[in-house]
């Protein structure tokens, strides 16, 4: 098996040390760029397979070296920023990052993401059946299974375990789950969805007083965990 | 009837009282000698002379004297003074006349100027009444203006500052002069002219000069002394005013800057010691796995722990510092979105289950509570605070409750140890800035900032947070929230609508 490419875009050289010596313990193969601007020449040539992306760089902003490459690439994008306020998660999200890890962070968190965005199946939303964790979620005749257990939801609890399964292990922001289920006329009422997540919740979760299952980002959206990884936890 | 008599001529109420005492005294005529009936028009005169002004007195008495002359003294009804009879009693007559109106006259002239006194006495009285009551020179300003304006039934103008500020106010060049000459010269400044008079008063404070106050009429005011005592008066009582408002502002001012320093100096005390505990104990267990060769595993990894542990605990401090700057900011604003108590809990929860690995917290949140309208990051930072005091004081291994339930439009959320508690004359106290309980070690990390800030997220969220007695014993945090507005009825489609 070839070792995975991850490019670490970071401009503080013992930061990127660190991530360097965590990642290639972990067997990934590491590029790195102090730039935006090496950052995209960077993955032109070596094509990496998951991107490390600090949002303080000394040439591009951070959001837009995200933009740039979701337009032309679709490797996986992990934003690591020590701006921990909701709107800079949501919008590095919304510029098509698949995941927001803040500083200070541990080893352990970062490695998992890192795992989960290498691990994203390619078409998965085009397969009948979707397979997140211990949830069996059937696109056809519309059934979910909690360990081999059937559940029933109603139709809207089931678009929006749909549309986390389909990004399972990202974060998806309120809004995008709100157009994806209410479409745009519902775009801001995170209200109606804290509804049905709190029903959907009681459901699949075996404790929907402790989520595992479906995680809460907080103030910025929700999370399908598709493998529970004891590092994280 | 008394006012119907005064709108008559002052003469013709002299003559109609004449002719009475003359039919009075012709009536009496057969009874009488001349000089009684002399007496009668006296009575006349008196009567008039008290009532009217010099010229009527004098017009009634000669009326007196004509008919006296006329009906009473021989040759009768003739006006031919044959003898000097009765000349004396005439020029009495006339005496009497003068003396008694213009006595009249002054003491009615006293009566008024006492009474115009004792009204002006009155208004600089409510003057300084309302001035007393007022806390800032926007007010002052009004009050003044109002009652001068009240007062002279004229345009009032205070000029506040040194003439360079006054060009934008809307006073004339003539009398922006006026006024820059009172304000140099400290002293009044008068123009009269057809169309109007203006009159400008320096106000004069301890120090300086405050500005200048004019009054503006459209008629020609009367170079009145008593509109003059008053215009002075009212500005001695405004620049007074001013001056302690003045005062009053600067002491407010130095309390704030001393409590502020004060305030600055624990911070700066607090968070160094604060900030190098931890620091000190990550680079003492970093330079320790540096330099150790022989240590076993399970001292590296304590070391190892250590570390990470009070990386973590620098992070929170810092966390919480940003916090208190940023609630203390007066221009706060909350990102306000409905949120699921449940969640807040659960994220706080997991934390403290990421960072101390296990945990005895138990969670018991009522079914479908309403949500509440906050900002969860800062919800978060509160639980954390209070999770990290329970086991700071209650001990790691200490039983916590999270206990959430609503009523009365309030979400109320219960964190409960089983540790020592709090004393009761300790509960409102820890919640000040920098105050840390008595039972809390001088090592363990603490700032005194953890409630403080508590109370201020709940505070800027419209809840209230208070500390009590748990029912076991320990401690029990208490705080509410209020509930966001609810969604209507119809927001959810058919099959949709959820059983609550």
């Amino acid at each position: 098996m070839t070792r995975h490419v991850v490019l670490v875009v970071e401009d503080d050289s013992v930061m990127l040390g660190v991530l360097t010596l965590a990642l290639r313990n972990q067997g990934y193969q590491v590029v790195s760029a102090g730039t935006g601007r090496g950052a995209l020449s960077e993955i032109s040539l070596r094509t990496p397979d998951a991107m490390i992306l600090d949002l303080g760089l000394p040439d591009i902003d951070g959001f837009e070296v995200a933009s740039t490459v979701r337009d032309r690439h679709e490797l996986p994008i992990i934003v690591l920023s020590a701006r921990d306020a909701e709107e800079d998660q949501i919008r590095a999200l919304d510029c098509g990052a698949n995941d927001y890890v803040t500083k200070p962070f541990r080893e352990g968190e970062l490695m998992a993401r890192v795992r989960a965005a290498l691990r994203r199946p390619v078409p998965l939303s085009e397969r009948r059946e979707l397979c997140v964790a211990e949830l069996r979620i059937d696109c056809l005749l519309r059934t979910v299974r909690v360990r081999e257990k059937e559940v029933t939801l109603t139709p809207t609890e089931f678009d929006l375990l749909y549309f986390l399964a389909k990004n399972a292990d990202q974060v998806v922001t309120h809004r995008q789950l709100l157009r994806a289920v209410w479409g745009a006329r519902r775009g801001d009422d995170i209200h109606y969805l804290r509804v049905y997540m709190r029903s959907l919740r009681q459901k699949i979760e075996d404790d929907a007083s402790l989520p595992r299952r479906i995680v809460t980002a907080l103030g910025v959206g929700y999370r399908l965990v598709a493998v529970q990884d004891e590092e994280i936890a | 009837m008394a006012a119907r008599l005064h709108r008559l001529s002052p003469y013709a109420i002299a003559s109609a009282v004449v002719a009475l005492s003359t039919a009075i005294a012709y009536a009496a005529e057969p009874y009488s000698e001349l000089g009684d009936l002399a007496v009668v028009h006296l009575l006349a005169i008196v009567l008039v002379s008290t009532k009217f002004s010099l010229r009527v007195s004098v017009f009634a008495c000669f009326l007196s004297i004509l008919s006296l002359d006329f009906i009473f003294i021989p040759p009768r009804f003739e006006f031919a003074w044959t003898d000097a009879k009765g000349g004396l009693t005439f020029v009495a007559m006339m005496v009497v006349a003068c003396v008694i109106s213009s006595l009249t006259a002054r003491l009615r002239r006293e009566e008024q100027a006492a009474r115009a006194a004792a009204v002006r006495a009155e208004a600089l009285f409510q003057l300084h009444v309302d001035l007393s009551t007022a806390s800032d020179l926007r007010q002052l300003v009004a009050i003044t203006s109002r009652h001068l304006e009240h007062l002279l039934s004229a345009r009032v103008s205070i000029l506040l500052g040194t003439p360079e500020a006054w060009r934008e106010h809307q006073v004339s060049s003539r009398d922006l002069q006026l006024a820059e000459k009172a304000w140099a010269r400290r002293e009044l400044t008068t123009d009269r002219t057809a169309k109007g008079t203006s009159v400008w008063a320096p106000l004069t404070g301890l120090s300086e000069e405050l500005g200048v106050i004019g009054v503006l009429s459209d008629q020609e005011i009367a170079n009145d002394q008593a509109h003059t005592f008053l215009l002075t008066a009212c500005a001695n009582q405004f620049a007074g005013a001013m001056e302690r408002v003045r005062l009053a502002n600067a002491v407010h001012r130095t309390e704030l800057d001393a409590e502020n320093e004060r305030l600055r100096n624990s911070l700066l005390s607090a968070v160094s010691h604060d900030l190098k505990t931890p620091l000190t104990s990550i680079i003492a267990a970093g330079s320790a796995l540096l330099s150790g060769k022989n240590h076993s595993v399970s001292v590296q990894r304590e070391l190892m722990a250590t570390i990470v542990g009070e990386g973590e605990r620098l992070h929170r401090l810092i966390n919480n510092l940003l916090s208190v700057a940023r609630l203390d900011s007066p221009s706060v604003e909350l990102r306000r979105t409905p949120e699921s108590i449940e969640e807040i809990v659960a994220a706080g929860v997991s934390r403290v289950h990421s960072l101390a690995g296990d945990s005895r917290i138990t969670v018991d949140c009522a079914p479908n509570l309403p949500f509440v309208s906050a900002e969860p990051q800062l919800l978060v930072q509160v639980l954390l605070n209070l999770i990290e005091n329970a086991r700071r004081y209650a001990g790691a291994e200490a039983r916590i409750v999270i206990h959430a339930k609503a009523s009365d439009g309030m979400v109320t959320i219960q964190v409960a140890d089983d540790g020592p508690g709090i004393a009761e004359d300790e509960r409102d106290k820890v919640f000040e800035k920098f105050y840390r309980g008595r039972s809390a070690g001088k090592s363990d990390g603490g700032v005194g900032l953890g409630l403080t800030i508590c109370r201020a997220v709940i505070r800027a969220h419209g809840g209230r947070i208070s500390i009590r007695a748990s029912g076991g014993g320990g401690a029990l945090v208490e705080f509410t929230l209020p509930v966001a507005k609810a969604l209507p009825d119809d927001a959810f489609d058919g099959e949709d609508k959820l059983a609550s």
